[in-house]
């Protein structure tokens, strides 16, 4: 055993902050439905089977999936971390809200679907906008 | 959580007790069984999570109710948040920084 091993502390004592720096932002969330959105255009949009159209279209695909991933990563940080039980109160159908702009997620990371993804828009502006309001 | 000895370490995670400790630091910390006074560093059970410990400085006692802040009062959950713990739920006060050497000494 060496001796860092041997002085180190088998405890942990936390100094910990639940809300680093209280930043909170649904941007990030709607610049990711946004992503996903013209990703769709594109994938939908793209004709051709040479290498340029191929690659696009490849690469279209995974940004989707990984914009969707993004997109539902942001909105699970606001509804766990950001949302409040007395927000709760104010807004009785946030969990719900939450939920449902969490399947759109998945939803737009598995398939396709320009009506997915256009809920997705509308599902984080919705979550946005309730936001915005608690910050008033 | 209690420690077992006397004299326990702990690693302190988390950056709400800046500049006092850093991220990482190492202590060694004395068993606290006396009533915690304001302006002390201490090491209690986190009341939302009792087996986790925390470190924070004693803000303010009121009888049995002791009120926990950060160093770093814009990034700390403490008692701002969570209210007043117990005396009881001080554990421990942390004595001297072990590491990094370059900080080693005693803390207060």
């Amino acid at each position: 055993m060496d001796l860092r091993s041997l002085i180190a502390p088998r405890l942990v004592a936390h100094a910990h902050c639940d809300i680093p720096c209280g930043i909170y932002d649904p941007t990030p969330a709607k610049i990711a439905a946004d992503t996903v959105a013209k990703m769709v255009e594109k994938i939908t949009g793209s004709a051709g089977n040479d290498d340029a159209s191929r690659n696009l279209y490849i690469r279209s695909v995974a940004v989707k999936e990984e914009h969707a991933q993004i997109c539902k990563k942001e909105l699970l940080i606001l509804w766990s971390d950001y949302f409040k039980p007395e927000h709760l109160e104010k807004y009785p159908k946030l969990h719900d809200t939450f939920w449902k702009a969490a399947k759109l997620c998945s939803k737009n990371k598995q398939s396709v679907d320009a009506k997915a993804a256009a809920d997705l828009q509308a599902a984080v502006k919705e979550i946005s906008d309730i936001f915005w309001a608690t910050k008033k | 959580m209690r420690p077992a000895t006397l004299l326990f370490r702990v690693a302190v995670a988390g950056r709400s007790m800046e500049p006092t400790f850093r991220d990482g630091d190492w202590l060694l910390a004395r068993r606290l069984r006396r009533a915690p006074r304001t302006g002390e560093l201490v090491i209690a059970t986190d009341p939302r999570e009792p087996a986790r410990l925390v470190v924070k400085r004693v803000r303010a006692v009121a009888g049995d109710a002791v009120a926990l802040a950060g160093d770093h009062a814009g990034a700390s959950t403490d008692s701002r948040d969570y209210g007043p713990i117990p005396a009881r739920s001080v554990v421990g006060q942390p004595l001297l920084r072990y590491a990094p050497l370059r900080r080693f000494g005693p803390v207060r």
